[in-house]
This record gives C-alpha cells, sequence and structure tokens, in this order.
C-alpha cells in the first residue's frame, strides 16, 4: 500500500486511534481511512474509485463495508475511522460481500467483451475483481449501450468510452494532480462518459499518468497500443534520465525492445507519477543508433574495429596530452561523468573539462563549487512540501523539471506554502502551483532579488524556506551571486534544478575545470592529496593550474591553443554561440566522440565510439535534490559499453593507469572519498547585470520546453504531437501597441524568424520565444541569448512563409 | 534331443505368422488409405471470415494458453486503409514453434474468435529449426471461394459485431483493392 | 380533520404575489419583529416549534440552523431548494406563484438566524412562471427595503439571487445543488462535510425547501407554541398537500399533519367517476406506494414510516383501478433512468439494467425469471447508492410486487395496453388514443 505522508517531520505527534477490522484490532493515525486500515491487516477491499494520492470521491461502490452502528453499508475509501470502529469487510460480513458482488455485477453490466483486444487485458484491476468478486455467470441479457470507440482525448491518449467505469480517476488527477483539468466527466446516467472540449484536447505535460490509474482500459496509450500483454514483458526498475527529477520508472521490454514506461512509486520522489516526456519518450533508444567504431581515414570517416579505434583514439590523445578540452554532456550518469574527470586528470593531465554543454558562466562554475557540489541532500521534495514559501528563479518547473511542479502544486493546493517566481511571465505553471509573479527582466533577476519586497524577504526568513534557482541563472549576469546571498541573509535553502538528469551527478563527479570529485578544490593541497591517493597516483601528478571551461574552452579549441577535445553526449545546438561551437569542433586538431547516435559533432569527429544507452548499462543519476538515483541494467546481454569503459579502453591503450572502469568499481571508489568538509571556493560575488533594450525592443525570454526538439524525443510522433504550440508570447499590451498581429518577425542579432503571437501574462518590454522547439531556436535562428534584446515586425499573414 | 520340439514350436508360430494378416501400415505409399481420425490434433490453421479477412486478433490468448511457450504473436492496429481483420486489432505476426508444441490444442481452447483451429496435418519434419517456426503465412487457412485476401475493408455498412453475429457469407466488390475476389458469393446480412 | 390555511390562506386574493397584496395581510410583519430579536433566539423558535423540513426527509429545521458554526469568520450562506421535480410533487412552485413573498420573507428571517449576507433561491428552470413570480417579488423586498443594505435601519444586510437550474432531477438533492449553483456538473458531493460546515464554497451552508421556509414567517409571528398545537408530537405543524390523480378534485389543502388520506380524499372530491383506488403514493414517486388499507394512516412521518412508506413531499397522487401498475412502475424507472446522474455505479447502471427489464415487461414479453431478478437488482441498489436518488429509484418495484405480483406475471404474456385499456385512465374526458 501507499501511504501518504500527511507530515513526515513529527510521526511521533501522530495520534492514533484503535479500529477493529473482522475482529482484528489495530492502531493507526487519526483520518486513516478505512480501506487503508485494512490493508494493514491484509484484507483487500476491492475498489475502482480509490487512489491513495486522490481525493476520495466514494463513486465506484465497489468497496461497500459494514461499519457497527451505520444502518447502511459505507464505502471504505471515504470512511475516516474513529476511535472504538468496528468495521467488517467481505472477510467476515456478509452484507458488505453481498454488496461488493452486486456493486461488480453492475460495473460489468455495460462494460463489453473486449478483453481479448483490450491493452489492459491480463493486468486489469477489473478482469481481476471480477475474478475474486464477481458472478461466475451474468444475468444481464439486455443491450450494452454502446459508444464509438476509440476517440482521441489527445495525440497520445485515447479513450474508449464504452469500457469507462466512471471511476473519476483520470478527471481526478488531471484536475488535482496535474492541474490540467481539461478531462472532464460529461452526460448523465448510463450515458456519462469522460471528454473533452472539442476544440481543447488532454495537451497535459502528465496525461500518461491517467493510462496508469485507469482501473479499466478505457484509457490507452497510442505509444503501447496493442504493443504487447503483459505477461511479455519483463519489468525492470530504472531511473529516468529525461531530466534531473530523478523519477523512478518501471521499464517493460520484450524481445530486446523497450515497449512502454510506467511511473513507478517511490513516495519520496516522484509519488506515483511522472512526466509524459519520461513515459513515451524512448523510442531513441533503439532507433538512430551508432553501431560500430568509426574513425576518419582521408577526410571520411568509415567503421573501423575497436582495436583499430581505440589505437587511434590513443594516439591522437596522447599526442595532445593535457592540451585535450573534455565535454561531458548531461546523459551522464555518475559514473561516466567520474570517468570524464578521471580521464582528464590521469590520462590526459588536463584540468580542461566542463559538463556545462549549454550557456554557462565562470560566476555560475564558481557558484557551483562553492555552494552547491558534493553538498549532502538537505532540500529535498518532502521540504517543498513542507515549506511555507519556495522561491523560484530563472526556473520553470513545469518545463524544466515536472516532478518539482507537480509537489509544488502539491504544496499549493494543501495552503501551506507560498510560491513566489521571479522571472517575466506568469505561466500557466504558475498560475496551478498558485505562485506570485515577481517580475524581473530576463537577465535582471539579481537586481530583483536585491531589492526583494519586505514581506517576501521575511518569509524566506521563516524556518524550511527554499529557493529554487534553475541553471538557467547563468545567463544572469550577477544571479548566481545574488542568489548565493540571498539564501545566506535569509537562511532559507538553496537547491539547484538543473534540467537534465546528469548535471548534478557530473558537478558532484568534479567534471568541471577547477573542481575534484565531492566539491573538492584543484587548488587546494589537502584535496589533491585526498583525490591522487584514491586515483593511486601522486598529487603532484594531478595538474596545477585551472583548466578551461565554458566557451573559454570552446574558444581554445577553435583557436588551437587545444590539441584536441574529447566529448560525450554533447549536442552542437544546445551552445547558445553556433558559430564558436561549430568553430570549436570543426577547427580542433583532433575530436573524439563518444555518442550513441549520430550528430553534427560526430560529423566531425576523427574517432567516433558508440556507447550505451541507460538501458543497457547501470548507473545512477544525481536528482536535483542530490539523491542518488541508481539504476540497473536493462538489456543484460548488451554489445555498447559505457562511456567510462570506453575511457578505461582508451587509457589502457595509453598505457595510462587508470582505477576500475566498471560501475561497481566507480562507486567504491567515488564513495571511498567521502564528504569533503574543506575549502569549496569562494561565493561569487559579482555585480548585478541589467538588460539593455532599445526603445522599440524588447527582452528575450527563453528556456527549454519539456517536450521540443530534444534529440531524446526522437520517434515518438504522438507525445510531440502533445508539445505546446510554438509562438511569441507577449502582453496583451505588447500585442495591442503591435496592432494585434497573428504573426510577428523576431529579428535578433544573428537572424529572424517568423512565429505566431499568443497573448499570455508576459510583463511589458519582453517576448517569449521557446528556446528549441520545432521550428524555433533561438540560439539558431536568432542567434540570440536569453536577456536579449530583440526587435519585432508584424507580419501580414500571406509573408510568413519562408522566413 | 529334448529342445528340438521347442525350437520347431517356435518356428511354427513363425511360419503361421506369415499366413496373418498385416498391421504393418505403409508411409508415405498408402498414407491416403489411413487418414487421421476427424479430431487429430495436427498443424494448427489461422481462419478467415467469409469474405477473406482474418480472425485472428493478436490477442496473445493462445501465446498465454501454451504450456510450451511455442506460440508467438504481435498485435497491431488495423486501420481504414489497411484492415487485415474485423475491429480495432489485428495479429501482426504470428509464429507457432513446431519444435516446442505438444499438439495440447489448450491454444484452440482459448481462442476468443476461432481464429486459431488444429488440421490433420501431422507432416511437420523438416531439416532446420528455423524451417519449423511457422509464420502467420504458412498458418494461414486457404482462400476459399468469395474471399479476398487481406488487407481490405469490411463489408460496406457491417461492424464487426455482426461478423462475429455470423452475418457476412462472403466479400463483396466494394471490397476489392484491386485484387481480384476467388469467385465472389456476396454478402447476405 | 379540518383545513387549515396559512401559507394558502389568502391565495384567492388576485393580488397575494405583489408586495402590497402580502402586506395588506400582514406581510413582513414578522420580519420587523424577527429583526428585533437576537439571531439565536429565532433559531430557538423554530427548534421549539419543532418544524420539520418538507422537502421529503423530514429534518427538524432548527437543529439543521444550529449546525451552522457561529463566529467562524466565514461567510454563511442559505440556499433555498426550490427545485421541485419530483414525480407527482406539486406544491412549491404554486407557492412561488400564489404567495412568493412569504418565501422571500422567510429567507430573510432564516439568513438573518443563521447570519447570511448572501441567499440563493434555485428554482427549477422549466417553470419560468414561478421564476418570474420570485424574481420580481425580492426586486419588489429590495425596493421596499427588506433585501439590501441595512434592512429596517439594522446591521443586517442580505442580497437573494434567484437562480434558475437548467434541468436536472438530481440537482434537487442538496449537494448537487451546490455544484450546480457554484456552476459545476450537478453532483452530490461526499458528505462528510456536511454543508453546514463546509457547503456552498465551502462555507457553512443552511439547505431548505420552499415550503419549509415559507412557514418561518408564520411561525415567527404566531409563535412557536401555536404551531405545535396542529400536527402530532413528531410531526407538528401543517401541510400543503397536493392531491393529484384520479380524484375529481384535484389540488391543493393545507391541512395539519395526522390528517388521513381517506379526509383528503373526501376535500378531493372523492375518486373519479366513483371508481375504485387501486393504489396511491404518500409523496412523490420515491417513496413506496400505498393501498386502500392505508387510508385511514394519519399523514405523518412517523406513520408514513410505520407503514413501510414515507410522508416525502406530502403531495399524494392517486391511481385507481383503469392504472396498469406496471406501466406506472416503469415510467417511474425511467425517469430515475434519465435523471440519474451517473456517479455512482448502483444507481446508473441498476437503473438502466431495471428499466430494460420492465420495459419487457411492459410490453408483454417479461420472463418470469425477472420478476424476482428485479426486486434482487433494487436490493442492490437500495442503500447502496451514494445519495437517496438511487433509494428513490429502488422504491416502486418492490413496493409494487407487494400488492400486484400477478400483474407482472400476466405481463409475461400480455402487454399493459392490454391488460388495462390506457384511454380509461386518461384524465381528460372523451380522449382516445
Amino acid at each position: 500500500m501507499t501511504m501518504t505522508s500527511n507530515n513526515g517531520s513529527d510521526l511521533a505527534a501522530v495520534e492514533m486511534v484503535s479500529v477493529t477490522v473482522d475482529g482484528v484490532t489495530i492502531e493507526v493515525p487519526r483520518g486513516t481511512l478505512a480501506i487503508r486500515a485494512a490493508e494493514l491487516l491484509g484484507v483487500e477491499i476491492p475498489r475502482f474509485c480509490d487512489h491513495p494520492l486522490l481525493d476520495p470521491v466514494a463513486a465506484c461502490r465497489a468497496c461497500l463495508i459494514e461499519v457497527e452502528g451505520m444502518p447502511k453499508p459505507q464505502p471504505a475509501c471515504a470512511q475516516v475511522v474513529s476511535d472504538g470502529m468496528h468495521i467488517r469487510t467481505q472477510v467476515s460480513s456478509p452484507v458488505a460481500r453481498e454488496a461488493q458482488e452486486g456493486v461488480l455485477e453492475f460495473l460489468l453490466l455495460n462494460h463489453p467483451l473486449d478483453c481479448p483486444v483490450c491493452d489492459k487485458g491480463g493486468e486489469c484491476p477489473l478482469q481481476n475483481q471480477a475474478m475474486s468478486v464477481g458472478r461466475p455467470q451474468t444475468r444481464f441479457d439486455g443491450e450494452k449501450r454502446v459508444f464509438d470507440k476509440p476517440i482521441n482525448v489527445s495525440a497520445e491518449i485515447l479513450l474508449d468510452r464504452e469500457r469507462c467505469v466512471s471511476c473519476a480517476r483520470c478527471t481526478r488527477f488531471a484536475d488535482q494532480i496535474a492541474g490540467d483539468p481539461m478531462l472532464e466527466l460529461l452526460e448523465r446516467g448510463a450515458k456519462q462518459q469522460v471528454g473533452t472540449a472539442a476544440d481543447q484536447p488532454f495537451d497535459s505535460y502528465f496525461s500518461g499518468n491517467t493510462v496508469q490509474i485507469c482501473p479499466v482500459g478505457a484509457l490507452t496509450s497510442a505509444a503501447y497500443r496493442f504493443r504487447a500483454r503483459p505477461f511479455d514483458l519483463v519489468s525492470v526498475p530504472t531511473t529516468c534520465e529525461h531530466c534531473a527529477s530523478g523519477c523512478s520508472l518501471r521499464t517493460d521490454y520484450r524481445r530486446d525492445t523497450v515497449t512502454r514506461r510506467l511511473a513507478w512509486a517511490d513516495p519520496e520522489v516522484n509519488e506515483e507519477w511522472n512526466c509524459d516526456k519520461g513515459r513515451f519518450a524512448f523510442p531513441y533508444l533503439r532507433e538512430g543508433r551508432i553501431t560500430s567504431p568509426m574513425i576518419r581515414e582521408a577526410g571520411e570517416l568509415r567503421p573501423a574495429s575497436w582495436p583499430e579505434a581505440l589505437d587511434a583514439a590513443a594516439r591522437g590523445l596522447a599526442a595532445a596530452g593535457s592540451s585535450t578540452g573534455v565535454l561531458v554532456g548531461g546523459r551522464s550518469t555518475v559514473e561516466d561523468a567520474y570517468a570524464y574527470a578521471r580521464f582528464a586528470r590521469v590520462a590526459l593531465g588536463s584540468d580542461n573539462i566542463d559538463f556545462r554543454v549549454r550557456e554557462s558562466s565562470s560566476e555560475e562554475a564558481a557558484f557551483l563549487a562553492a555552494v552547491i557540489a558534493g553538498t549532502p541532500v538537505t532540500t529535498t521534495y518532502e521540504s517543498l512540501e513542507q515549506a511555507p514559501i519556495v522561491m523560484t528563479v530563472a526556473l520553470e518547473p513545469e518545463d524544466e523539471s515536472p516532478i518539482v511542479f507537480l509537489r509544488l502544486r502539491k504544496a499549493a493546493r494543501s495552503g501551506r506554502t507560498r510560491i513566489v517566481n521571479v522571472g517575466a511571465v506568469a505561466t500557466k505553471g504558475l498560475t496551478k502551483v498558485r505562485g506570485e509573479l515577481l517580475a524581473a527582466l530576463p537577465g535582471a533577476e539579481a537586481q530583483v532579488l536585491q531589492m526583494l519586497p519586505a514581506d517576501i524577504r521575511r518569509a524566506l526568513g521563516q524556518p524550511g524556506a527554499v529557493i529554487l534557482v534553475g541553471e538557467r541563472i547563468a545567463s544572469v549576469v550577477g544571479g548566481p551571486s545574488a542568489v548565493a546571498a540571498l539564501a545566506t541573509e535569509t537562511g532559507a535553502s538553496l537547491a539547484w534544478v538543473p534540467r537534465r538528469a546528469g548535471e548534478r551527478g557530473a558537478l558532484d563527479a568534479g567534471a568541471l575545470a577547477g573542481l575534484l570529485p565531492g566539491g573538492r578544490q584543484l587548488v587546494d593541497p589537502s584535496a589533491r592529496k585526498q583525490v591522487a591517493a584514491a586515483w593511486g597516483i601522486d598529487a603532484s601528478e594531478l595538474p596545477t593550474g585551472v583548466g578551461f571551461a565554458g566557451e573559454n574552452l570552446l574558444a581554445a579549441a577553435r583557436d588551437g591553443v587545444l590539441g584536441a577535445l574529447v566529448s560525450g553526449g554533447v549536442e552542437l545546438g544546445d551552445y547558445p554561440d553556433h558559430a564558436l561551437a561549430a568553430a570549436a569542433f570543426t577547427g580542433v586538431g583532433f575530436l573524439v566522440s563518444l555518442e550513441h547516435h549520430h550528430s553534427a559533432i560526430t560529423e566531425q569527429a576523427d574517432v567516433v565510439f558508440p556507447v550505451a544507452v541507460v538501458t543497457e548499462k547501470s548507473g545512477t543519476f544525481l536528482d536535483w535534490e542530490g539523491r542518488p538515483r541508481p539504476f540497473g541494467q536493462v538489456f543484460r546481454d548488451s554489445l555498447y559499453e559505457s562511456d567510462a569503459r570506453v575511457l578505461g579502453m582508451i587509457a589502457t591503450t595509453m598505457e595510462r593507469r587508470l582505477g576500475p572502469s566498471d560501475v561497481a568499481g566507480i562507486r567504491r571508489e567515488h564513495a571511498g572519498l567521502g564528504l569533503w568538509e574543506g575549502f569549496r571556493g569562494q561565493v561569487p560575488d559579482r555585480v548585478p547585470g541589467f538588460t539593455m533594450m532599445g526603445e522599440h525592443q524588447f527582452a528575450l525570454a527563453s528556456w527549454r520546453a519539456l517536450i521540443d526538439a530534444g534529440v531524446m524525443q526522437e520517434g515518438e510522433p504522438f507525445l510531440a504531437a502533445t508539445a505546446r504550440q510554438v509562438g511569441v508570447w507577449m502582453s496583451a499590451r505588447t500585442a495591442a501597441s503591435l496592432d494585434h498581429p497573428s504573426q510577428v518577425r523576431v529579428i535578433g542579432p544573428g537572424g529572424s524568424i517568423v512565429l505566431p503571437v499568443q497573448v499570455a501574462e508576459v510583463i511589458d518590454k519582453v517576448v517569449v520565444l521557446p528556446m528549441n522547439s520545432p521550428g524555433c531556436s533561438i540560439y539558431r535562428d536568432l542567434g540570440a541569448r536569453v536577456g536579449d534584446a530583440v526587435g519585432l515586425v508584424t507580419v501580414k499573414r500571406h509573408e510568413g512563409e519562408g522566413s | 534331443m529334448a529342445e528340438l520340439p521347442q525350437a520347431a514350436r517356435g518356428f511354427g508360430v513363425t511360419f503361421f505368422t506369415m499366413f496373418k494378416k498385416v498391421v504393418t501400415e505403409q508411409y508415405p505409399e498408402d498414407r491416403d488409405k489411413y487418414p487421421p481420425k476427424p479430431r487429430f490434433h495436427g498443424r494448427h490453421q489461422l481462419n478467415r471470415w467469409a469474405d477473406g479477412l482474418e480472425k485472428c486478433i493478436g490477442c496473445e490468448l493462445c501465446a498465454w494458453a501454451c504450456p510450451a511457450d511455442a506460440i508467438f504473436v504481435e498485435g497491431a492496429s488495423n486501420s481504414e486503409e489497411e484492415r487485415f481483420s474485423p475491429g480495432e486489432r489485428y495479429g501482426r505476426v504470428y509464429q507457432i514453434n513446431y519444435l516446442r508444441c505438444i499438439f495440447c490444442g489448450l491454444c484452440i481452447e482459448a481462442c476468443p474468435t476461432r481464429a486459431l483451429t488444429m488440421t490433420n496435418d501431422y507432416e511437420l519434419a523438416d531439416s532446420s529449426r528455423a524451417s519449423l517456426i511457422y509464420e502467420k503465412v504458412d498458418l494461414l487457412g486457404p482462400m476459399l471461394p468469395g474471399m479476398l485476401p487481406a488487407p481490405h475493408p469490411m463489408v460496406p455498412g457491417l461492424t464487426d459485431s455482426d461478423y462475429y453475429a455470423g452475418k457476412v457469407k462472403g466479400s463483396v466488390p466494394e471490397q476489392a483493392n484491386d485484387r481480384p475476389a476467388a469467385g465472389g458469393l456476396g454478402a447476405t446480412s | 380533520m379540518t383545513l387549515t390555511p396559512v401559507i394558502t390562506e389568502h391565495w384567492d386574493s388576485p393580488d397575494l404575489y405583489t408586495l402590497e397584496g402580502y402586506r395588506r395581510f400582514g406581510g413582513y410583519g414578522a420580519l420587523a419583529s424577527a429583526l428585533k430579536q437576537d439571531p439565536d433566539s429565532i433559531i430557538s423558535v423554530v427548534k421549539d416549534s419543532g418544524l420539520r423540513g418538507r422537502g421529503g426527509a423530514g429534518f427538524p429545521t432548527g437543529m439543521k440552523w444550529g449546525f451552522v458554526p457561529q463566529n467562524d469568520f466565514k461567510p454563511h450562506y442559505l440556499v433555498v431548494n426550490a427545485d421541485e421535480s419530483e414525480p407527482g410533487a406539486c406544491k412549491d412552485i404554486p407557492i412561488m406563484m400564489a404567495n412568493p413573498h412569504a418565501l422571500v420573507e422567510g429567507v430573510i428571517i432564516a439568513s438573518y438566524a443563521i447570519r447570511a449576507s448572501h441567499a440563493f433561491i434555485y428554482i427549477r428552470g422549466e417553470v419560468p412562471n414561478a421564476l418570474r413570480k420570485v424574481a420580481n417579488a425580492v426586486e419588489q423586498a429590495r425596493a421596499a427595503g427588506f433585501v439590501g443594505n441595512n434592512i429596517l435601519g439594522t446591521d443586517f444586510s442580505l442580497d437573494i439571487v434567484v437562480h434558475a437550474g437548467a434541468g436536472a432531477y438530481i440537482c434537487g438533492e442538496e449537494t448537487a445543488l451546490l455544484d450546480s449553483l457554484e456552476g459545476y456538473r450537478g453532483q452530490p458531493r461526499l458528505k462528510p462535510p456536511f454543508p453546514a460546515v463546509a457547503g456552498l464554497y465551502a462555507s457553512p451552508t443552511v439547505i431548505n425547501n420552499v415550503e419549509t421556509i415559507a412557514n418561518i414567517p408564520y411561525i415567527i409571528e404566531r409563535g412557536a407554541a401555536w404551531l405545535r398545537q396542529f400536527g402530532t408530537e413528531k410531526s407538528p405543524g401543517f401541510k400543503v398537500f397536493a392531491v393529484s390523480g384520479h380524484v375529481n378534485r384535484p389540488g391543493i389543502f393545507e391541512a395539519p399533519l395526522g390528517i388521513t388520506m381517506r379526509e383528503l380524499l373526501d376535500y378531493a372530491g372523492g375518486m373519479r367517476d366513483g371508481r375504485k383506488l387501486k393504489f396511491w403514493i404518500p409523496g412523490g414517486s420515491s417513496v413506496p406506494m400505498l393501498v386502500e388499507e392505508h387510508l385511514d394512516l394519519p399523514l405523518t412521518y412517523e406513520d408514513m414510516a410505520g407503514a413501510g412508506t414515507m410522508l416525502g413531499t406530502g403531495t399524494p397522487m392517486v391511481f385507481d383501478e383503469t392504472v396498469s401498475v406496471v406501466k406506472a412502475v416503469t415510467r417511474w424507472l425511467e425517469f430515475y433512468k434519465h435523471e440519474s446522474c451517473g456517479k455512482c455505479t448502483p444507481c446508473r447502471e441498476g437503473t438502466y439494467w431495471i428499466t430494460g427489464m420492465l420495459e419487457r415487461f411492459e410490453h408483454g414479453h417479461g420472463q418470469e425469471a425477472d420478476v424476482e431478478k428485479i426486486a434482487h437488482v433494487c436490493t442492490q441498489i437500495a442503500g447502496r447508492s451514494f445519495c437517496a436518488l438511487g433509494d428513490a429509484a429502488a422504491t416502486p418495484y418492490p413496493a409494487a410486487l407487494k400488492y400486484f405480483r400477478d400483474e407482472f406475471l400476466a405481463a409475461t404474456h400480455t402487454s399493459a395496453d392490454e391488460q388495462f385499456d390506457p384511454v380509461a385512465s386518461y384524465l381528460f374526458a372523451g380522449a382516445t388514443r
């Protein structure tokens, strides 16, 4: 069973009541529902509408029990137990048993005989409960009601209304948990049905959860439709690789192909939910893979054997030696990132390493090293739920960390938590968490943080207050400094919420110039000693000077200061300065690329190694809390090797001694380092930047939509179709000043793009564009970064084509 | 010397047996003379509706029932453009591994649409493992008169329920996907 | 027992529905005296009077008002349930048409008692004339200073909203009514919390029937003891009885509780054409039917419960021997099937199933096994549904079976229309099929 923790922090204060279920007396916390009390005794009462994370509704009546002193059978899912209450379930009460059988007979009345063609067949609560409490034969000889089937409630979610038992789990999930009440019950009586408004599909980021909690096969997903039966599937617990929320997932596969992913219950992290990206974006695991090593010969890449490729890589890297740069993408596990960090320092003798393959700044690096890297887990999902106030800065949780968003919504619904966002848009996501907007021009957040309204500053001083800062703070001059200062001054706990699953782990593993594992500074003698001991080298063998990072590293590669690059999990399009990044990868003398998919970088590489995707290796992600989220290997006989192993092989070929390259060995070595208590580096203290705009210019705000043009979402058209519409968000006043255009041309420093206008709660003088969605990348199309000034020109409809 | 009559008696048995009717059946020469019993469990067949659409809906109940794990099925969606069976779902992949099959017939019992039945064909020897995994094309029943090879639409105006109610007696010209029918009988509903 | 017209006393006065017409007979006098009293003392007067809810369930009104928590810093609401949609019930709509100011005055007094500054009158949308009358009355009262700010110079302010329902029987269920009033789809809410604690907009709310509220001015004016002199110990007061069906003079008769059906039949001019009574229901289709032997039972909450039925809305429907009970029960179940909101399984599926079986009986091809099956299905609905609608739907058949089993058995081969010529049961003279 799942017990929802109402107040985990003071368990001792929970008042207990004693309740008797089928003659057995137990103590349960006050407020416990009868259905849960019975579960504690191992009595499973049938249920459909009941779900531990949804408000009780008592609609299906499948869980009727007898309560002493009450004339009628009561629904166990809504009956709160009181002290001394006597409950009799179907185990001991003929009344309860008969009531439950009656309700089940009713539920099957209009339920079609679809089991052979229904995706739920084999794991269907209705099937199971029909077996346990149903009649062996039907007494119904009338005509069942019919509906057209199936209908799409969104591109991804299909609805078969004939199968629906009207339990309202999906509608309550949409309304209560996701805050997307597009799914609603319509009509009445036997014609009651789930549906959406004609012009408003169920395009929720969390729509897949309704498929999982549907107790019948009424809601199914286009992705899994007719793919397999439960008994075909092997289920493996895994961790989601799509973002830093760290969801536990169940990965189901059949014959070496992942058929679906489900949210795995983890009360401390994702509860029982996940987002649609985590659920549906998995075809990339199989499609478009690099299948063998490749080396460049006479200007062309050609497949090569492993020894040949290893030899080529080793020769090239040995030649470049300490003038090699290492780039570690956000898909890396902790173990892989640790291997990169170690490979750079030990095998190459280089400190030119960065995991931030996106917009970054040296201020951010200092902030992360001083405040975040290697710190133990203090701010958790539970802290969000208990916080009196949560302030989000440079973070749009619904898009950038959906489970954080769900937890914030839960906190807001409880009425305990006030949510404040420092940003330029009151997004729908902010409305759903009942948040307030503290207006800040993009790039000028630091100023706002320094001049917070007194009540917010006071609220942040309350115990339990939390500040969540997103990775986009890197684009704010003085932003990291201001956030760190605010946390210190108010005493609020501070957490950094990166977008990608691997970033927090890579930070802790030391995949950043100047930073050794666990937040140890490269320049700190005792830190050097500890790390050198763990790596089996002398401290003097570690690089001495802090290496290049961020755009400096790219520039050094472009300018020939660096002789070689090793890159793993890097997308060219993620760098804001497209030209710089492209020049770095084409201009560098020698490029080794470790990727699972072909990309613009592998095209340029001298040696390409195929590496394992998450299902082909084990490993760990650190979620934004810093909580380790280990996962096992799904496909145990995969021929692909992890990044760590490939690096180990290269080192061996280079005749450099590196520590273990297997997951267990790396974990042992990494853990052996322990927590770092020493010097962490100086907290940055930069003067806030400001946003400069001309009179007819607008500041550009942007972030990555949850469902966008990311490469790990490829191959899933149904998911892509549920993405938010791409357009330019602007305030109603801005739209009015442009005479309400339907489309505008947005002109950036390096290009322009025509997009439809969407009026939103944006502050004036700001426009919002998606950072990397189909048909709009601000880096590629505008050559602009967040905070840059852009111009707007109204476009007549016929001019819109071919921008 | 007392043993000789014993030996002679033994040969006597042999001698007289030479004049008895033989029970040996000659295979393959005389196989047609001795057909198996009608309910003999032979090779499987995937049946078709009278208009040629497949009865198999890819539900995998046969695979579920199989005690030898000899059956592999993968379902898929019918679409308006490409319909293999009435209703939403059809069996895209259907394989029976005759090296594993024990001919128990539980799959036949499990089949909800009578798509899977057994024939009397017992000649299932072959020279490789791969060739003893029968694919859907090997298992599908013959095209009888009035049938059109799937995919093609259902009989116009009828639903999958009408197929199950036995209202389809053959294909109609509207169902033809530029493919000739095997001599149409027409649908009566 | 004699009739005791109170709410209906001046219905023959043609302008009673106007403010002047109402005030001519002392209207709004009770309000003036009520506003001089402490709200709590009004609650205790109503408690002492023993007034019970006239909507059907008969819950003591004063007690309901007493449940509203005081000094809770939340707004309180009074909601009047004027969504009279029960088959056979026709008493609230006539009250609203003829004497709307009694309702409005009652609303003001009740709001004052429970410290509500907003009151809502939720009127069935299909009766626009009642809607107009009440809306008019509210406007007249507002113009006269009985509604609005600082009523009659006191601190008490009240706004009354007249709201039209959109045609759903379920919205007569009090919590579904609240959902509907809030703009949601009308479906009953989970209790607890009860409306007295968290009702409209999650605030303490009292929901009363039209007739209950229309009683209030008279109780305040004449005192609790006055009401207690009518009726019985457990059912004090008088009741607007609306007699309909096969009687010579169907209509509204206000009489003390405890009057018998035989007396009401007399007031209603006896059975039509001197025919024999077949069965009758005391208050709407949701209460089990009775037959001739029950004619001398006092019409009180307790006596009706003793006979296995309920007083319900107190609107007896009378059926004579020309009526097919199979057909009557089928019509009722069709109504419940149509009006079931769909929220809970027993009501949603049970009404669907039973109606299907009953329709076969009506057409003369019922199955003998279904006679008991329907009764059993009714037991699977009664007491297991989410709200009282399910219970109501399970009511007509078992009672009908108790008295008229043979008719159902006959319907296995003979249709209802063949058993009973429907033309004979038509109320209007000379009707043909």
